[in-house]
């Protein structure tokens, strides 16, 4: 299982040359399966990059298959989505995976974002993929390719974001974005569906003060990231979706960081900092 | 006046190295007259930087209006407005301008942005004072020392430009908009390049929509207008709705303008692509007799406009 950021901020896109290192994207990550089966984790501005580099393989010849997982439906996750090109190509097929009730809900979400006082092409339909929307399962593992993929809800403000793991084999990813745990950390459905994983992409908008100051917002720091992957016994932490705000140089500093809490805990843990471009074989 | 760029691209943010030089963010512009009236136009994600800066210029000079003239709601010229940091300040006052159009009056489009399931923060959190103002076509107004003209454009759903004067000076800023010629587009979603003709009805419009914004140009200090679109990426897509360098100098230069600025980039546009369309522009625009300079808007680019600045370019 090979894994590509295309986008790892939170919020709002955040371009400049403080941002260029990490970048400014907002979340999007490819997986390619042991299989060669892609599936897409969110569908933030990053998408459209993701969109570009698909378009010269079989997406740009209306042969491409992908499944799309979206953990929930804040802009920052799904505002790429009109700017994906392979939506494009006639031929192009998709599942669209997401925290809605029936597949119309989640159709529903995602079409208001297309609608014609905010988007020029108006609606899904006008899109010449073909694009299927599924209600996501909670607890409940369902196959993508030849992986098989739970999701759980985690507590994120006012709403709730799904954290999903894919499991490929005997390798193990799992995606955390935008967790806003109790004081008490993750659920136990949360440290369940983490357990073990080779490789956990979690939550770290903040630093811990910040975090401290924004607890409204439902979002994890980087030592709350740290916290849940030492619970679960990852085995590799991605430190994903900083705030808008942060500079190269703060997350260089909140990865630094990040390493000293580890030293100092005695942790078995490798910890990087995910960045566009950043592509890592779990 | 003085004119500052805060975001200058269009359809999403581009953050990135390709794009560090123009500047990635989608579209927002910000005109101050010198008797301090703030007009912001459009609140692409750039407006984030420019209420960051008036947050902090307000902790020590109190409350302010900001007036926002609004060219159309796609997401390039909206998306900003959430993060604009006065919304959230009891102290600041706001009042944002969008021509009328069907399907929902201004507050519920523009609110509609941060209902759930779409942002953390709704907008019964705003603690600014917000008022809306829904604009007739072509309609004209003052916002306290400062005029403002305004001119239907030609861009799927509702687009307007909208020419600020103050100070002895004029400011346009034509976006988005395709030129006024092979296609008049109105609410419906266009598939596909036009195949026949124009009807006569459909003709006239577009000569009478094209001399509404020559007008609104007619000696402006400065033109910004959307020149998104190569000569062939035009050829391929006339039916989005956007021009290319030379239709922005044809208008200009029957305008009378003295600047043109380049403005509303493709993403995909890098900074040396940009840096290669300005000099293609440039030869484009030098004509014998004709004094029009032409630039290409970038992040941060602050332009003082007015008798000062044209006897000074004149030195």
């Amino acid at each position: 299982m090979e894994v590509t950021f295309y986008g790892v901020r939170g919020s709002i896109a955040a371009p400049g040359p403080g941002t260029v290192r990490y970048g400014g994207n907002t979340a999007c990550v490819l997986v390619r399966l042991a299989g060669g089966e892609l599936v897409i984790l969110d569908c933030g501005t990053g998408a459209r990059n993701l969109g570009l580099s698909l378009l010269g393989g079989p997406f740009g010849k209306g042969q491409g298959r992908a499944s799309i997982l979206l953990s929930h439906a804040h802009w920052d996750h799904i505002q790429g989505f009109p700017f994906f090109g392979p939506f494009y190509t006639a031929g192009n097929r998709f599942t669209v995976y997401g925290g809605a009730n029936t597949p119309a809900l989640l159709e529903e979400v995602l079409e208001r974002q297309m609608a014609a006082q905010y988007f020029p092409v108006q609606t899904i339909k006008n899109l010449n993929a073909q694009i299927e929307m599924r209600a996501a399962p909670l607890g409940e593992p369902f196959s993508v390719g030849t992986a098989v993929v739970r999701a759980t809800a985690n507590p994120h403000g006012s709403v709730r974001a799904l954290a999903f793991r894919i499991q490929d084999g005997d390798r193990s990813l799992v995606y955390a974005s935008d967790a806003g745990y109790a004081r008490e950390g993750p659920s136990a459905e949360a440290l369940a569906l983490y357990a073990d994983a080779d490789l956990l992409i979690h939550d770290a908008t903040f630093t811990p003060e910040d975090r401290a100051s924004r607890l409204e917002r439902g979002l994890s720091s980087s030592e709350d990231a740290i916290e849940a992957a030492l619970r679960a016994r990852a085995r590799r932490l991605a430190l994903f979706h900083y705030d808008q705000d942060y500079s190269d140089r703060d997350i260089d500093l909140m990865l630094e960081r990040s390493r000293h809490t580890l030293e100092q805990r005695r942790g078995q843990l490798e910890i990087v900092a995910a960045a566009e471009g950043l592509t890592i074989t779990v | 006046m003085r004119v500052r760029f805060f975001g200058v691209r269009g359809s999403l943010p581009v953050p990135g190295r390709r794009t560090e030089r123009y500047g990635g963010n989608t579209s927002c512009v910000e005109v101050v007259t010198d008797g301090g009236t703030r007009i912001v136009i459009d609140a692409g994600t750039g407006i984030r930087r420019l209420g960051k800066e008036l947050m902090q210029a307000e902790r020590e000079a109190g409350g302010k209006e900001t007036h926002i003239l609004v060219s159309h709601t796609h997401w390039d010229h909206i998306q900003g407005l959430p993060f604009f940091a006065p919304l959230y300040h009891p102290g600041s006052r706001l009042v944002v301008h969008a021509q009328q159009r069907n399907g929902g009056p201004l507050r519920s489009v523009l609110n509609s942005q941060t209902d759930a399931p779409y942002f953390p923060v709704s907008a019964n959190q705003v603690k600014a004072e917000v008022a809306f103002r829904e604009l007739a076509e072509g309609a004209r107004f003052e916002i306290q020392d400062a005029r403002v003209e305004s001119a239907r454009l030609n861009h799927p759903y509702v687009a307007t430009a909208y020419a600020v004067v103050a100070d002895g000076a004029r400011v346009a800023y034509v976006s988005d908009t395709a030129p006024f010629v092979d296609i008049l587009f109105g609410e419906e979603f266009v598939a596909r390049p036009p195949e026949a003709d124009l009807p006569p009805a459909a003709r006239e419009a577009l000569r009478a929509m094209r001399a509404e914004v020559v007008g609104l140009c007619e000696g402006a200090d400065l033109v910004i207008y959307d020149t998104m679109f190569t000569p062939e990426d035009y050829r391929l897509m006339p039916h989005f709705g956007h021009s290319r360098p030379s239709d922005a100098i044809e208008i200009s230069r029957e305008a009378g303008a003295r600047t043109l600025a380049l403005y509303h980039h493709a993403p995909e546009r890098s900074d040396d692509e940009i840096d290669g369309m300005l000099a293609r522009a440039r030869e484009l625009a030098a004509r014998p007799g004709v004094a029009l300079k032409v630039i290409a808007a970038y992040e941060g680019l602050d332009l003082p406009l007015g008798p000062s600045a044209r006897s000074e370019e004149a030195r």
